[in-house]
């Protein structure tokens, strides 16, 4: 759900030699799987449409497991359990929304986006902000917000899958960034999008096979919930309290952003554009949600669990929060297992970096050039062209930058969210919506964010307990979207084509 | 297709709804906003800010839910309890977990295996809604969201403005694929 993964966690992870045969194998086996689906994808990818929607026609089971999986990051594996030994039960509301966020997006972007796909063969979120606004800029400016945050989940997923891969197979971290970037590469220049739906199908359900098998064996190993939380309220109990050990601002901001920024996040909403039957949406949401909870049971698992064997003794105090993952699986549980989630954390960051290389792919060779009033003449050729470039400049800024990395990792969800969350998900239910405000709402948000994380990365500024960058720029966007939009009401009806205004009325 | 859409019964109610979503959408915005502005204040964080986006989240959320589900025939029609149901549960479970004094202790009794505060939390605000929201997606999905005539209503405009703008060359606004 978050871009980062904690990489000291993973670079601090040294597998046990009587290990390293189990979890070298399993990743052979991972990654031999991936090569397979990718040959067979890239025999598949023959045009444009293929290659950035899937030719829109993915069926309702993959393109659940596959949202699933982009939806999720190592940080839910690695990072997230950290920060509920770190601070308690005030880390589950970076999670806690998913019990909304699928169905809500459903009903306001899912139909809309599929029928905006259908009526005017859209293929990107930009694409969409542009015929919804009839503006060439609004798609433009729209790229470009998008294109900057996924500057910053690339870079920090080139470098995680490097640790990833380096714990793994102990190459080193620079031979692991090329590697994993090299894989990753290897299928989404070839295959596509295609290839990522298919590559995500096996991903997501590694993820949730990982998550729920290690979930049942932290309850088994630490006697069920309900002992756990006895050990955890006999020498904590802050930590078991409602807002964990964060304040309540801090726990609300999170679902707060989550919940309502899930709405601009383009890995997601992107795939809405490649269902095959618009009417199967109907039992999308409900499995999603089940998918989300079953990847996020770990989350949960581990970071209560490694806290309770912590607190009683049964394992060693870590030397970080982020090593809760890591120290369970490397000391407690079956070696298969562990084997099994580390495939799982890179089939994360692999997962997220192909839908990430593809959309800006199609930003660079689609919704750019319309913005200036021009079109590429063979997307597809151009796509793989710039798939390979966006992948080799996110592998160098990872190994050129671990601080400008961490950096720019920080700010990926948030700036999607404020950029994308008013134009897209209220300007495609409201008609009273105009281009002036869409476009100020997505300057604000691009502004706010950069800025704002910008002071606070440097330490220019410390933003008070419970108040984000993310949050602020949200806030800040909604508001300029709507007293914009108010303010130039009279030009909305004019920027209404007549399909789209029945998209939006149905 | 140039002519304005029918503006009958359920439209005037669709908009209704609309528009009384849009309101509550934008005032809880502006309350989170509100929220956020006092945690600036030298004098710390009040402790209604927190209760501002106790109610303005729920609030937020239920609004734009209301505004992609609402149409033309009935507003959000069967959809009204189930939005209801969600926007209250959230609201009552960060409620819950502001007013509710801090008793969690070695002896606190444990709700399938968490203290009271944090059952109310992980399992209303986290579990509830997933039993009630999508199913209520997917049952009212053909009266409410999508049918298959729907579906054709979109096909027919979309063919109609092919076969408009064959021939022709797209512009900045009604970009074609040429794919």
């Amino acid at each position: 759900m978050k871009s980062g993964l904690p990489i000291a966690a993973l670079f601090q992870v040294s597998l046990p030699n009587a290990a390293r045969p189990a979890v070298v194998t399993v990743g052979i086996l991972y990654f031999a799987v991936i090569v397979g689906i990718s040959i067979w994808a890239a025999r598949r990818t023959r045009t444009a449409n293929d290659f950035f929607v899937a030719g829109k026609g993915i069926g309702l089971i993959a393109l659940t497991v596959a949202s699933v999986s982009v939806s999720v990051s190592g940080f839910a594996f690695i990072g997230g359990p950290g920060f509920i030994y770190a601070v308690g039960l005030g880390a589950m509301y970076i999670v806690l929304p998913a019990a909304v966020t699928n169905v809500m997006g459903a009903w306001v972007l899912a139909k809309r986006m599929r029928l905006l796909g259908e009526a005017r063969s859209l293929i990107t979120i930009p694409d969409a902000i542009g015929a919804r606004y009839r503006s060439r800029a609004a798609q433009g400016l729209s790229a470009i917000a998008i294109m900057v945050g996924i500057v910053g989940y690339m870079a920090t997923n080139a470098l995680a899958m490097g640790v990833v891969i380096n714990a793994i197979f102990d190459v080193g971290l620079g031979w692991g960034i090329w590697i994993g970037m090299g894989v990753t590469l290897a299928y989404s220049a070839s295959g596509g999008i295609l290839a990522g739906i298919y590559n995500d199908v096996f991903q997501g359900t590694l993820m949730a096979a990982a998550s729920v098998l290690v979930f049942l064996f932290v309850l088994r190993f630490g006697g069920g919930l309900g002992d756990i939380s006895r050990t955890i309220l006999a020498h904590d109990p802050a930590l078991l309290g409602p807002w964990g050990k964060i304040t309540p601002l801090a726990a609300l901001s999170f679902f707060f952003i989550f919940s309502m920024g899930s709405l601009g996040q383009p890995q997601a909403v992107h795939k809405y554009y490649m269902l095959r039957d618009p009417l199967q949406l109907k039992w999308y949401p409900l499995l999603k949600t089940v998918g989300l909870i079953l990847v996020l049971l770990l989350y949960f698992g581990v970071g209560v669990g490694v806290k309770a064997f912590v607190l009683d003794g049964r394992l060693a105090p870590l030397t970080s929060p982020d090593q809760a993952t890591p120290a369970l699986l490397l000391n407690v549980t079956p070696i298969v297992l562990a084997a099994l989630v580390f495939s799982g954390v890179a089939a994360a960051t692999m997962s997220a970096a192909n839908s990430f290389i593809n959309i800006g792919a199609a930003i660079v060779t689609h919704d750019l050039p319309i913005a200036f009033g021009r079109r590429v003449a063979n997307e597809l050729r151009w796509g793989r062209a710039v798939t390979v470039l966006i992948a080799i400049a996110a592998a160098v800024t990872a190994q050129r930058s671990g601080a400008m990395v961490a950096f720019l990792g920080i700010f990926g969800w948030g700036l999607f969210a404020s950029t994308l969350v008013p134009a897209l998900a209220v300007g495609l239910n409201w008609q009273g919506a105009t281009r002036s405000g869409a476009m100020a709402s997505i300057a604000t948000g691009l502004v706010v964010t950069l800025a704002l994380e910008t002071a606070a990365y440097f330490k220019a500024f410390t933003f008070p307990a419970g108040v984000t960058a993310s949050a602020v720029a949200m806030v800040a966007s909604f508001l300029v979207f709507f007293v914009v939009s108010w303010l130039t009401r009279g030009h909305a009806p004019a920027q209404l084509d007549p399909d789209v205004r029945l998209v939006m009325e149905l | 297709m140039t002519s304005k859409p029918e503006v009958n019964e359920g439209t005037i109610k669709s908009d209704l709804t609309r528009r009384l979503a849009l309101q509550a959408l934008f005032i809880s915005v502006l309350a989170i906003a509100v929220g956020y502005a006092t945690a600036f204040r030298r004098a710390g964080t009040p402790i209604w800010a927190a209760w501002l986006l106790a109610i303005g989240i729920p609030v937020a959320l239920g609004a734009i839910m209301i505004l992609g589900a609402a149409r033309g025939r009935g507003g959000i029609g069967r959809l009204k309890l189930p939005f209801l149901f969600v926007v209250a549960t959230l609201a009552i479970g960060f409620g819950a977990a502001l007013a509710l004094p801090a008793t969690e202790g070695p002896l606190s009794k444990l709700w399938l295996g968490l203290p009271a505060r944090a059952a109310i939390v992980i399992y209303g605000v986290g579990l509830l809604p997933i039993i009630v929201l999508p199913i209520a997606y997917a049952v009212t999905f053909e009266s409410q969201t999508l049918s298959a005539e729907d579906v054709e209503r979109v096909r027919a405009v979309a063919a109609e403005r092919a076969g408009r703008h064959s021939g022709e060359r797209s512009d900045d606004i009604d970009v074609e694929s040429d794919r």
